[in-house]
């Protein structure tokens, strides 16, 4: 075969196309910026897409193959790792963003600074982080803008001080997310529409969001919903800055003598060897495949992994939990209307109140049971097969909603991310081995916002109520953070306050990697303004464009 | 392109099984799905994993992912052959006969006493299941699930028979729903589709 010509160095690469790596793109490429974008999956059109629930949930046409890509997973270092698909993420161009639904709540002003607010918690790595909410908010405002976010200002009671309005009105209400709103509004609890990554109106010359069944975990065939693949990549590509290169998988990023970082080491789609050249570097692959790609990458400088002087890369991680409380109801709520998760949300146990015994709280909000299209859908607990399983469906389907948290587990330094010592993935290279073990504190909040889940639905007049408590942190939401902690001290950090390595004056994350603490909210919109905020200095130090 | 996998006496059971796993009543149930022609075609190659979005016919497979579906589709055949021939040996154990030739509860209590023995994988409240872990039982279980109620593209679900049993309004065809002329608004809360109804087609 003959051997391609080494490409010319670039200004940036982003590792990873999905969506705080198409962010950044986007910031860096309209300030001028070159990038070069090394993405390891496909660059997948909205003409791939499609309402079929059978390829999407259940044949990895979304998902990753977990054969090609498994991970491990043990609960401490003494126990046997062994293979499990956790916290899967799609990996292509868009990432999560592809399949998701897109609930885009902020993060409050308590979040950053967990540590001060809730002290010392025996156990846990707890951290505030080194940049405030203050630092965020109009990044957040830019991210809601630049995708059509439809919300409704002041809805949320618990939300810190926002300096604009959403850009659209929420999405329509559906029946499940009604019978929400009563449970809340019985108890006095607080509730609102939740931010979605959705048009509910034509918005900056997009059509409105085609309300199908096939949303959640399904990519979108017309293109009108928001996400790094419809928003921040076409933005990119516009400025003719963006050399997005999908199917290429980064093996390595090699050192210069200097200890800077001088290329990543590529295989592309042929197979073959590319070394890529830049002057700066950012990783956006995911908390748990950055902690890896550092962690392969090796050198005499490095011998634990790229900037692991500390020992903290892959530490401290963090997934949530997804878990529900699920309720039958007399008359219909189809909750797989609009994919199940056209919602609505409370904040009202989401801030740390010392009276409960644990550290702080979750994001409680409804959907349908698991993902509620009909070879998935099951209600828990019910028998798997035969005539009375055929009466559950039947008398079910229908009726049933969950009103589902993600618990906000405690960061540990024992819990983490490192290269799995015998299993690896299809190219040959060491998978990431998750060693996780909840701590009590994740337990006992996990079952106090299942209760409150329940609270609403008896509130909400549910006929039957079963919860489901989590017992054990199984990634089972795809979010993941904090594998890379930002912080002011290096004894105690990866990255700086600006998500620059410590020891690498040329590497940044802007991921979930740097999160300090998972909160208790659905991390993305948090991670992209992020981004933004990161991509924005970057700009900023390098002066104006050339 | 071959469109099967089993042998007639294979065939025959997994279609019995299925039969138990999702019976008729005063609804249709497996066999009027289709169930069996959805996993034999899923267990005939690698002609059957991925419909076109648009409907129009099946993916071809390349590269990786062939081979990682074909690794795949290897062992859920192994898991059927052994589990299939467990299910005679057990039936002739106790009763003498076939495990298609016994009358209904006896399957029944077949089953009963495999899942018994193998445990029923539960209900994944995100997540999907990796299919290569599962065993004989839960397997088939899964693929009865997903012959009753998936795209009827995929041989199953025949006249959209698992949809109306439990009332899911599903597309005509995957085409509607490439096109963006699918839509479930009119099933949010009464009054909601009208107020925005300038804004979609179809409603």
């Amino acid at each position: 075969m003959a051997s391609k010509p080494k490409p010319q160095k670039t200004d940036v690469v982003i590792i990873g196309a999905g969506a705080s790596g198409a962010a950044a793109a986007k910031v860096l490429c309209e300030a001028g910026v070159n990038v070069v974008a090394l993405e390891k999956g496909p660059w997948r059109k909205k003409e791939s897409f499609g309402g079929d629930e059978l390829a999407n949930i259940n044949r990895y046409n979304l998902w990753p193959d977990p054969i090609l890509n498994p991970r491990t997973w043990r609960e401490s270092e003494a126990d046997a790792a062994r293979t499990e698909l956790f916290c899967p993420v799609p990996q292509m161009v868009g990432g999560g963003t592809v399949h998701w639904q897109g609930w885009l709540p902020r993060f409050t002003e308590n979040d950053f600074r967990l540590r001060t607010v809730a002290g010392d918690v025996p156990g846990t790595s707890l951290a505030d982080w080194p940049i405030s909410y203050d630092d965020l908010e109009p990044y957040y405002l830019k991210v809601e803008w630049a995708f059509g976010v439809s919300g409704r200002a002041g809805a949320n009671r618990f939300e810190s001080r926002r300096s604009g309005d959403y850009p659209c009105p929420p999405m329509p209400m559906s029946r499940y997310a009604a019978k929400f709103h009563q449970g809340c509004a019985a108890l006095g609890w607080n509730a609102f529409p939740t931010p979605q990554a959705a048009l509910s109106r034509p918005f900056n010359g997009r059509r409105a969001t085609v309300v199908s069944a096939f949303a959640q975990q399904h990519g979108d065939p017309t293109g009108t919903r928001s996400s790094a693949l419809n928003v921040f990549v076409p933005d990119a590509l516009a400025t003719g800055k963006y050399d997005l290169r999908p199917d290429c998988y980064v093996r390595e990023l090699a050192l210069d003598g200097r200890g800077r970082i001088k290329s990543a080491v590529y295989q592309d789609a042929d197979g073959d060897t590319i070394e890529q050249e830049a002057d700066l570097f950012i990783l956006a692959c995911g908390a748990v495949e950055t902690a890896r790609l550092m962690l392969l990458s090796k050198s005499g400088r490095f011998p634990k992994g790229l900037a692991n002087d500390s020992d903290l890369v892959g530490r401290n991680v963090t997934f949530h939990e997804y878990s529900a409380a699920v309720g039958t109801f007399e008359d219909p709520v189809y909750a797989w209307a609009g994919g199940g998760y056209v919602s609505a949300s409370t904040f009202q146990h989401y801030e740390h109140d010392p009276s409960r015994g644990f550290v702080s709280g979750g994001h409680i909000a409804v959907a349908g049971v698991g993902i509620p299209l009909p070879i998935n859908w099951r209600m828990p607990g019910t028998p798997s097969w035969g005539a009375a399983a055929k009466r559950v469906d039947r008398d079910y389907f229908n009726h049933s909603l969950a009103v589902a948290m993600a618990l906000h587990d405690m960061p540990q330094h024992g819990n983490r991310i490192d290269l799995d010592d015998e299993v690896t993935d299809d190219w040959g290279l060491p998978v990431a081995r998750v060693t996780l073990k909840p701590h009590r504190n994740d337990l006992d909040q996990g079952r106090y916002l299942i209760d409150r889940a329940a609270d609403i639905l008896e509130a909400g007049s549910a006929k039957t109520i079963q919860k489901v408590y989590a017992d054990r942190v199984t990634g089972n939401c795809s979010h993941q953070h904090g594998t890379a902690r930002m912080g002011n001290d290096p004894d105690t950090s990866v990255l700086d306050k600006w998500c620059r390595a410590h020891a690498v004056d040329n590497l940044y994350v802007v991921d979930g990697s740097p999160f300090p603490t998972g909160t208790g909210a659905n991390p993305t919109l948090t991670i992209m303004a992020n981004a933004w905020r990161v991509a924005d200095e970057i700009v900023a130090r390098r002066g104006a464009p050339k | 392109m071959p469109d099967t996998f089993f042998d007639p006496h294979q065939r025959g059971t997994v279609a019995a099984a299925m039969a138990r796993i999702i019976p008729t009543d005063d609804t249709p149930g497996a066999t009027e799905a289709g169930c069996i022609d959805f996993l034999d075609r899923y267990l005939s190659g690698l002609g059957y994993i991925y419909a076109k979005p648009d409907g129009s016919g099946f993916e071809v497979l390349e590269g990786r992912s062939a081979e990682a579906w074909h690794r795949r589709i290897e062992t859920m055949r192994q898991t059927y052959v052994e589990g299939l021939r467990d299910l005679d040996a057990r039936a002739r154990a106790g009763h003498g006969y076939d495990f298609v030739d016994l009358a209904a509860d006896r399957q029944d209590d077949i089953l009963r006493a495999i899942a018994a023995a193998e445990g029923a994988a539960g209900p994944a409240l995100q997540q999907t299941l990796t299919e290569v872990d599962l065993g004989f039982l839960p397997l088939l279980v899964m693929h009865t699930r997903q012959g009753f109620y998936a795209d009827p593209i995929y041989g199953g679900n025949q006249g959209q028979v698992g949809w109306k049993t439990i009332g899911f309004p599903g597309p005509a065809s995957l085409a509607e729903v490439h096109t963006g002329r699918y839509t479930t608004l009119q099933y949010f809360a009464p009054g909601e589709a009208e107020k925005v109804k300038e804004f979609h087609h179809g409603l």
